[in-house]
């Protein structure tokens, strides 16, 4: 568990830079979720438009589109595979986005196509700190702009 | 010396929908995947009404009124509720990178940004408007105009502005299906205490010109450049020609199924102040529209603002609180709790699950 700032960014996940998350499970499967960066940034979330389940995807394909407010933003596969299973309890309740990003908010699971390569894309380790970090001084310098 | 940004002039003439919305989509694209300038897109719709990309435009509109009278009808690519445009109101698409330094590649900042250059064209103009949250700008708790956005393709962003000069109520109660219609023309809903138009403000004449040109010369004066008028490339024609067919006229898009399901909801609640009436339009679980009146004391700026706050939140109490705090203030409504607001609209949430 890493707490950056006021940021929980888990050290065992793998973080693309449009902020979904990457986990690799026992099983050989990845699961995906947005981190807790996205769901501060974006505020309430509204809606979130699913792939279906079978679909192959490429590491940063957009799968996915997420409602905020009045704003589309997009969930960007941070692995290549194909899509194995979908949260159908989001379709209930896309808060859990918010309340529980990296445990029932979780979004899609991916049977991976070419993890070793993809991971190595992902911030992870000794990048994921300053990564994040610079993303907090921009939403950090965004905020008091906004007063 | 900088590029010249480009300005596509669109107003001496009504688009359609689709003609208007495809070339708003491209602009995201054309910025993200040609590397083109930032564009301004500013146009006039033929009567029509715009739904946002998850609405359920089956519930949100009555389609056989917009038919019988000429409406067209579409659904755009950036979130938000329904907008009745026209030749009165302003159609404002802008496509920049994420990565430009004033994007600063967040979301709040483009809000922040563009919501500033509106205002300012505004105050040019003569009306002197605030941001409310979440996405709209009002006038003494009037909205004059909506604000939406996408970030679809690559670092492209699309940001949507719909600002009303003139405006037909009328029509709009016409052709839209609201909750608690029949109470919107007494009391605090009454549509002309909602919503306010430039030329209201003014309380003269305004040119779609002098619009225009208010806008675009704020964009000018915020990110220091200038504009060139321009044309779609080549390029950007197929891609229009190419939106249009897998979008805006594709009823599979029009009629898109991919939305939360749509329920209406009201309650009523007896409180020290008076008889409290919640009518919820709900998305899924989100509120998107909410109507508050009763026979309380309070001002219908206030009430606008509380409504306003309230959009776009999903319909639960801790939620709800979180945000009538960020507006609430002591007798806000004279003899009503905020405390006994939020469980009334949870209540009409409740109400709504059950009559579905």
């Amino acid at each position: 568990m890493a707490i950056i700032q006021e940021y929980n960014m888990p050290d065992e996940l793998y973080y693309h830079e449009e902020h979904s998350w990457a986990k690799v499970e026992s099983d050989g499967t990845v699961t995906v979720g947005m981190d807790d960066f996205f769901q501060k940034e974006a505020g309430d979330i509204v809606f979130v438009d699913l792939p279906s389940e079978e679909d192959e995807v490429e590491q940063d394909e957009v799968c996915g589109k997420i409602q905020s407010r009045k704003w589309i933003g997009k969930l960007c596969a941070p692995i290549s595979g194909e899509i194995t299973a979908v949260n159908e309890a989001l379709e209930d309740d896309f808060s859990l986005i918010n309340s529980d990003p990296y445990g029932s908010g979780w979004v899609i699971k991916i049977k991976p196509s070419n993890l070793d390569e993809d991971l190595g894309n992902l911030f992870h380790g000794s990048k994921l700190e300053e990564w994040i970090k610079a993303e907090i001084k921009r939403a950090e310098e965004e905020k008091a702009k906004a007063g | 010396m900088n590029k010249p940004w480009r300005l596509l002039k669109g107003w001496d003439h009504l688009v359609s929908t689709a003609d208007g919305l495809a070339v708003d989509d491209c602009l995201a694209h054309t910025v993200s995947e040609q590397g083109s300038a930032p564009i301004l897109h500013l146009y006039r719709f033929k009567p029509s009404v715009i739904v946002g990309k998850y609405q359920d435009i089956e519930a949100a509109l009555n389609l056989d009124r917009c038919r019988a009278r000429g409406v067209e009808y579409n659904r755009r690519s950036t979130g938000g509720g329904t907008v009745i445009m026209g030749e009165r109101v302003v159609a404002l698409g802008f496509g920049i990178s994420l990565d430009h330094p004033r994007m600063n590649r967040s979301i709040n900042a483009i809000f922040r940004v563009m919501s500033s250059i509106l205002i300012r064209a505004l105050k040019n103009l003569g009306v002197e408007a605030v941001f409310r949250p979440k996405n709209d700008l009002e006038v003494e708790g009037k909205k004059i105009a909506g604000l939406s956005a996408s970030s679809e393709v690559g670092s492209g962003i699309l940001f949507h502005c719909s600002m009303l000069v003139d405006f037909d109520i009328p029509l709009m109660l016409d052709i839209m299906n609201v909750p608690a219609e029949k109470n919107y023309e007494k009391g605090y809903n009454c549509f002309s205490q909602r919503l306010t138009t430039i030329e209201r403000e003014l309380g003269r004449p305004v040119s779609m010109d002098e619009v225009m040109e208010a806008i675009w010369r704020s964009y000018e004066e915020e990110f220091q450049v200038e504009f060139a008028p321009d044309e779609l490339s080549p390029w950007e024609k197929v891609k229009v020609g190419e939106l249009k067919v897998s979008r805006y006229e594709d009823p599979r898009w029009i009629f898109s199924q991919r939305h939360p399901r749509n329920r209406m909801g009201e309650a009523l609640r007896k409180t020290r102040g008076g008889l409290l009436q919640v009518y919820l339009s709900l998305s899924g679980s989100i509120i998107e529209q909410v109507i508050i009146t009763g026979d309380f004391f309070s001002s219908s700026a206030d009430i606008n603002r509380i409504e306003s706050v309230l959009k776009w939140t999903p319909a639960v109490k801790q939620h709800i609180l979180d945000n009538l705090g960020s507006v609430w203030t002591e007798e806000i409504i004279y003899g009503v709790e905020m405390e006994e607001l939020a469980e009334t609209i949870v209540q009409a949430r409740i109400n709504g699950f059950a009559a579905a």
